[in-house]
């Protein structure tokens, strides 16, 4: 499974709108077993889809994002993971270890009811992820 | 964490005291009474304060924001590249009125301007930054609102030659009179005939537009006033015509100037006695409709060469609108092309967010000879080309040709210019036709080839 995260540092980048890099991560059997960086333009949102079909990207991991571009990627069917805060690498290895996202990497004010989208209600994780 | 200091290299620097004449508990009512939002950070960028407006602006509660990034609840374009903040404690000076976006729960991009400072302490050390933040939002919609000076239905306009036309279209609409619609090819004739219909009390009956120069003549007839069973061979039954079937609301006649004299004598009784016979019928029908009339041709020229009948004419011309093409209402191009691209983006479920300055220029030095439906027409072509971003001159049709100031080329002789610019345009209109072109220009033929050489245009 691959999952990309918008990325600022090692920090997960707070406003989709203005990011710039893509940390692409392949995970196998709970373990990240291959991770890249990407630039991309968020102005451009069917690029970074095309780019993320491209790369079999299934899952993207945001911060703050605005109402085009998030309904732009969930209408092509890659699973968006809006308003998360944190550091890059911890929210993907507990993402991994946990299948879930816990409430410290939601942005504040936002919980999974509020800001957070999915194209279906629950993510589905596969058995080896 | 990361350190402040350590991160950005900011020493600790002593500022001069200030002595405040507020106690900490007016400076708290201060803050947060004003419509600004304040937060301030500490040297981890921490927030640590954060008042009324703020809340209400980012839409997150004082609670949850106290001990958060400040760029986990500002959530700001300007966080990553470009964070006043950052600025200010690199620097120790203060920035005013940074414009950029943030981006609330709700997803939605609030418009704000930020100013920042240093937060000293009152032995003058810096304890962190302090940021306001003011909601444009409103000024955003009226702003808006303000560059669309006039909007009636799905008409809109910045030009002044559209003023009049919007300040009677209620009154013309209110009154039952017919409507003569006079105006070039594609300056919405019909655009204007629905808004019309539809500011008028017979807004819940039908509006049929017919084109009459699309229709032979005895077609025209038969669709307009309807048949009777038997009229003609292959008429099996009865067939209301649009007369028939828009009672009590409005038909719209396009290109009346197209219309033959026989149809016009038909027409003029419809206007005359509000009865029509249907083709094959012995009486005589009632109807209850508006007529509105469009043409692209001078009615007037039309009936003083004996093409249009005189008593028509004066029925038809109650009322009198005049459009404008679009080259004298130039000033529309960046609000309509605003609008086409709104509708394509819907219908094609595309993300182009505007066109490229260049292309305006492109745009804003055409004729369009089509008038609105020609830009509608290159938007639509520049969809097919651009897909997401901003359109582009290589996304216009070819025919676009630009002149040197598109190309960054300043004219060394703008009279020179000007006048190839005037020569190109009329050949352009005249199917480069030279003689057609003087005669347009007001010229004799030998004049335009005489000015043609000595600026010499390779045509």
């Amino acid at each position: 499974m691959k999952i990309a995260i918008t990325v600022w540092g090692n920090r997960i980048s707070p406003v989709f709108d203005a990011a710039s890099t893509l940390f692409v991560a392949h995970i196998e059997n709970r373990m990240i077993i291959k991770k890249s960086y990407i630039s991309f333009n968020p102005t451009l949102p069917f690029d970074l889809i095309k780019l993320l079909k491209k790369m079999q990207v299934s899952v993207l991991i945001c911060g703050a994002i605005s109402t085009k571009p998030a309904d732009l990627i969930v209408e092509n069917d890659i699973k968006l993971i809006s308003f998360v805060t944190g550091n890059a690498l911890r929210l993907l290895n507990n993402f991994a270890r946990k299948q879930t996202i816990e409430k410290t990497f939601m942005m504040p004010g936002c919980s999974k009811q509020y800001c957070w989208r999915y194209k279906s209600k629950k993510l589905p994780i596969p058995d080896s992820f | 964490m990361i350190n402040f200091r350590y991160h950005y290299g900011v020493k600790k620097i002593k500022y001069k005291k200030i002595l405040s004449p507020l106690t900490e508990d007016t400076t708290k009512i201060i803050l947060e009474s004003i419509s600004d939002g304040v937060f301030t950070i500490d040297h981890n960028w921490e927030i640590t304060s954060f008042n009324r407006a703020a809340e209400e602006i980012t839409g997150i509660s004082r609670k949850d924001a106290i001990g958060r990034h400040c760029w986990e609840v500002f959530r700001s374009n300007m966080c990553e590249q470009d964070c006043a903040l950052k600025r200010t404690m690199e620097e120790g000076r203060p920035f005013i009125n940074s414009s950029g976006y943030i981006i609330n729960r709700e997803k939605k991009k609030i418009p704000i301007t930020a100013s920042t400072s240093l937060l000293i302490d009152k032995n003058a050390d810096v304890i962190g930054g302090i940021e306001t933040f003011r909601d444009h939002s409103l000024v955003e919609q009226l702003r808006k609102e303000l560059s669309t000076k006039f909007k009636v239905e799905d008409i809109i306009s910045n030009s002044d030659a559209m003023k009049n036309i919007f300040n009677i279209l209620p009154q013309v609409s209110d009154s039952d009179s017919s409507v003569l619609l006079e105006g070039d090819t594609g300056t919405g004739k019909e655009l204007f005939a629905r808004a019309i219909h539809n500011m008028s009390h017979r807004k819940d009956k039908p509006f049929i537009a017919i084109n009459c120069g699309a229709l032979p003549d005895t077609l025209l007839e038969s669709e307009l006033f309807g048949y009777k069973k038997g009229a003609f061979t292959n008429a099996m039954k009865d067939k209301p015509g649009q007369f028939a079937l828009a009672d009590g609301g409005t038909i719209f006649l396009d290109e009346i100037g197209d219309t033959s004299p026989a149809f016009q004598v038909s027409l003029l009784r419809v206007l005359q006695e509000h009865e029509f016979t249907p083709l094959g019928a012995l009486a005589q029908e009632k109807t209850n409709i508006r007529i509105i009339a469009a043409t692209n041709k001078r009615l007037s020229d039309l009936v003083s060469q004996n093409r249009f009948r005189q008593d028509l004419y004066y029925r038809i011309n109650v009322i009198r609108l005049s459009l404008p093409p679009l080259r004298h209402r130039m000033e529309d191009i960046p609000l309509l092309v605003e609008r086409f691209i709104q509708k394509l983006n819907l219908r094609q479920e595309k993300f182009i967010q505007g066109i490229d300055k260049k292309v305006l220029q492109a745009f804003m030095s055409h004729e369009f000879p089509g008038n609105i439906r020609e830009l509608e027409n290159i938007i639509e072509h520049a969809f097919v080309l651009c897909s997401e971003g901003y359109i582009k001159l290589n996304h216009l049709p070819e025919f676009l040709s630009l002149p040197s100031s598109i190309n960054g080329k300043k004219d060394s002789d703008p009279v020179k210019s000007a006048q190839i610019k005037l020569i190109i345009d009329a050949l352009a209109r005249n199917n480069y036709n030279r003689s057609a072109a003087a005669k347009d220009l007001g010229i004799h033929k030998s004049t335009l080839f005489r000015r043609i050489k000595k600026l010499g245009m390779a045509l």
